[in-house]
């Protein structure tokens, strides 16, 4: 399958998250069902700066994981009929590495495992400056097909 | 050989679920919290692993027990 972008406004079909919780401004590659790549841009007043922390501005970490969950999200809800579908997180396992500052850009990495039965595991990586800064281990799903499967319970 | 096959079996859900042999017996879907419809796919996945099989859709729905996977196998040639 062939990759392809998604600015902002296009992007808006595979992601249901909306600013100011939306954690991606561009995807800059996707080929659905394998990996999606993109950024946030940082300006300095972005809302959380002047919050976390005062007089120590630094993108917090959980939505440094919150884009990559995001970006994976796109990798899946770009598949054929997926469009649209909202996707729940599941578990993630994460670690940071670097501080993101204001004034930056968020690169965001993810690669589809698998997908299999309504379940995505994947990979993402979120870089500032070149340099890694945070990296995850996800798994997130698509209820309305997972629940196909499940037992009458 | 059938000695074998159920431990095969047992040991799937005792990985799946982190449960010890003795709670197996009347283990149900949504009985614990570890089967859930996470834990449930998990399952599911490592049965196939297991047993080189892909289970049908239905079969996936109707394995709403350890007891009712045990039939359900037996239409993958699978004799616990």
């Amino acid at each position: 399958m062939d990759t392809f972008s998604l600015d902002s406004v296009e992007l808006l079909q595979y992601q249901p998250n909306r600013p100011p919780f939306l954690m991606i401004d561009h995807v800059t590659k996707v080929r659905p069902g394998e990996f999606a790549e993109g950024y946030k841009n940082l300006p300095v007043d972005e809302w959380f700066f002047p919050i976390h922390f005062p007089g120590n501005p630094n993108m917090p970490g959980a939505l440094q994981l919150e884009a990559l969950a995001q970006m994976l999200t796109v990798a899946i809800t770009t598949l054929p009929d997926n469009k649209g579908k909202v996707t729940h997180a599941i578990s993630h396992e994460v670690k940071f590495k670097k501080e993101v500052l204001p004034g930056r850009k968020y690169e965001i990495k993810t690669k589809v495992n698998s997908w299999n039965r309504g379940i995505c595991k994947g990979i993402g990586q979120g870089f500032t400056d070149g340099e890694l800064a945070c990296e995850a281990k996800m798994i997130i799903t698509i209820p309305e097909i997972l629940k196909q499967f499940l037992p009458n319970k | 050989m059938k000695k074998n096959q159920i431990n095969k079996y047992e040991e799937v859900f005792k990985k799946s679920f982190s449960i010890t042999k003795d709670k197996l017996t009347k283990l149900e879907y949504n009985s614990i919290p570890e089967w859930d419809s996470v834990g449930h796919m998990t399952m599911i996945a490592n049965l196939e692993e297991t047993f080189d099989i892909v289970f049908e859709m239905d079969d996936i729905i109707d394995f709403s027990s350890y007891k009712t996977g045990i039939e359900l196998l037996k239409k993958y040639k699978i004799n616990i």
